[in-house]
């Protein structure tokens, strides 16, 4: 299995998201958190309403003070660590989470099978 | 009750300058904005106000993440002010505020405003479409299409969507209160209601969902035609906002739509072409799912051409 190239560390905001589109489907399908050196990776699908995009605009996906993962459809909050959500239309759900490939050039990846993005939608 | 429809609705967030810059993208004019807050107006002076969450002039905000404060209906005279208010205050605190407006809630928590409606008299042609069989609605060598036109701009404030943890009963209000008829209806979901003194389909539509969920599910703006809602929509993605929910054509009510995510925590939508209806109309109902609530779905790309010699090598 191949992994999917996402972006070099150094390319994300060092306190913030941002969405990928790795296989050019139109919309992000993965956005990755960085919290510091902390990374965090979620499927962009609000468990709330399948398929739902969650960000308001491209990167948009944390709240107004950085605190929280904000689904815009509807306002749902999650735990930026645990994916589970804490507000909203969506209580005792969780954001799917992604494993994430961090090499030594600093490249970040995700394992294709775990996208697996023709089924996952 | 005379009530004509939207005037406006108020918004409390966080983030004041992210849902000013949202609007004014959206197509909005900004009218006395600041950092915190003002009106953003569609062409015939119908608005959403934005101001800070923790603003004291607004009404105190649902018990949920909802950002929506207050609905302002338009009535069309004092008479109906004075009705509304003597209806309302038989059972629940109704205020006079300074502008000469009443503020007071629904029996679910909403908070609700009316005032005497000014809405500026719009003077427009709705999108034109020459067809054969009929004499031809643009004259000639008059385009359909102008590129050099300014991105077009919402016309008026048209619908609110809310989330009601009691539907029949928040039903029930707007019906036996405030003298809203119901258009159509979504078994089990709700109800589209309209206003005694608006013909369009639906000023508001009601969802049954957990209390939790309370609040506002959308609102929208009327524009000039489908393909304005096609164009504004598209400008929207261009800007990097975020789809949710079309382009595509709704079955009750017959409006064009295209839903964006908002940093309101809500969908914000543009419509055109809604039915109208009067006092003849029977209401339908169905079941609501994905073959009820559209007739057909498309979804936004990139533009393209697939023609003429194949693109320059860039090797
Ligand atoms: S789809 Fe995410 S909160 Fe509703
Ligand atoms: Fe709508």
């Amino acid at each position: 299995m191949d992994d999917v190239p996402l972006c070099r560390m150094d390319e994300l905001p060092p306190n913030g998201a941002r969405g990928f589109d790795p296989l050019g489907e139109g919309r992000d399908a993965l956005f990755i958190v960085r919290r510091g050196d902390t990374l965090r990776a979620y499927r962009n699908r609000c468990p709330h309403w399948p398929g739902a995009p969650m960000a308001w605009r491209k990167d948009g996906y944390l709240s107004p003070d950085g605190g929280h993962i904000v689904c815009y459809a509807h306002g749902a909050r999650f735990d930026i660590d645990t994916g589970d959500c804490v507000q909203g239309p969506c209580p005792g759900q969780s954001l799917q989470s992604l494993p994430l490939i961090r090499r030594a050039d600093g490249l970040l990846l995700v394992p294709r099978d775990a996208l697996d993005l023709r089924t996952a939608s | 009750m005379n009530i004509v429809g939207l005037d406006a609705l108020v918004f409390g967030v966080d983030d004041v300058a992210d849902c000013a810059r949202y609007l004014i993208d959206y197509g909005l004019t900004p009218v006395d904005v600041g950092p915190e807050g003002g009106r953003f107006e569609g062409l015939d002076g119908t608005a959403i106000l934005l101001a800070r969450r923790d603003d004291p002039s607004l009404p105190p905000p649902l018990p949920t993440a909802s950002t929506l404060r207050k609905t302002i209906y338009g009535v069309a005279d004092a008479a109906t002010l004075d009705a509304i208010a003597a209806e309302l205050g038989r059972d629940r605190a109704v205020r006079w505020l300074a502008d000469g407006s009443l503020e007071t809630v629904d029996d679910l928590g909403f908070a609700l405003g009316f005032r005497v409606t000014t809405p500026r008299p719009l003077s427009f042609t709705a999108e034109a479409a020459n067809a054969p069989g009929v004499s031809a609605q643009r004259p000639v060598n008059a385009l359909g299409v102008d590129t050099n036109a300014p991105p077009p701009k919402p016309r008026s404030l048209s619908h609110v969507v809310y989330f009601v943890p009691d539907v029949a009963k928040a039903e029930a209000f707007y019906a036996d209160r405030l003298g809203f008829v119901t258009t159509d209806r979504f078994t089990k979901v709700g109800p589209f209601m309209r206003p005694a003194g608006c013909r369009d389909h639906h000023t508001l539509f009601m969802i049954q969902t957990p209390p939790f969920l309370q609040g506002c599910e959308h609102f929208t703006f009327h524009m000039g035609g489908p393909t304005e809602v096609l164009a504004a929509g598209r400008r929207m993605v261009e800007l990097g906002y975020q789809s949710f929910w079309g382009p595509g054509r709704h079955i009750f009510g017959s409006n064009w739509f295209w839903y964006f995510n908002s940093p309101f925590g809500c969908h914000v939508e543009y419509d055109a072409d809604m039915d109208h209806h009067d006092a003849e109309w029977v209401a339908r109902e169905a079941e609501a799912g994905a073959d009820s609530s559209q007739v057909f779905l498309f979804q936004a790309r990139e533009l393209w051409f697939p023609s003429g010699p194949p693109p320059a090598k860039t090797a």
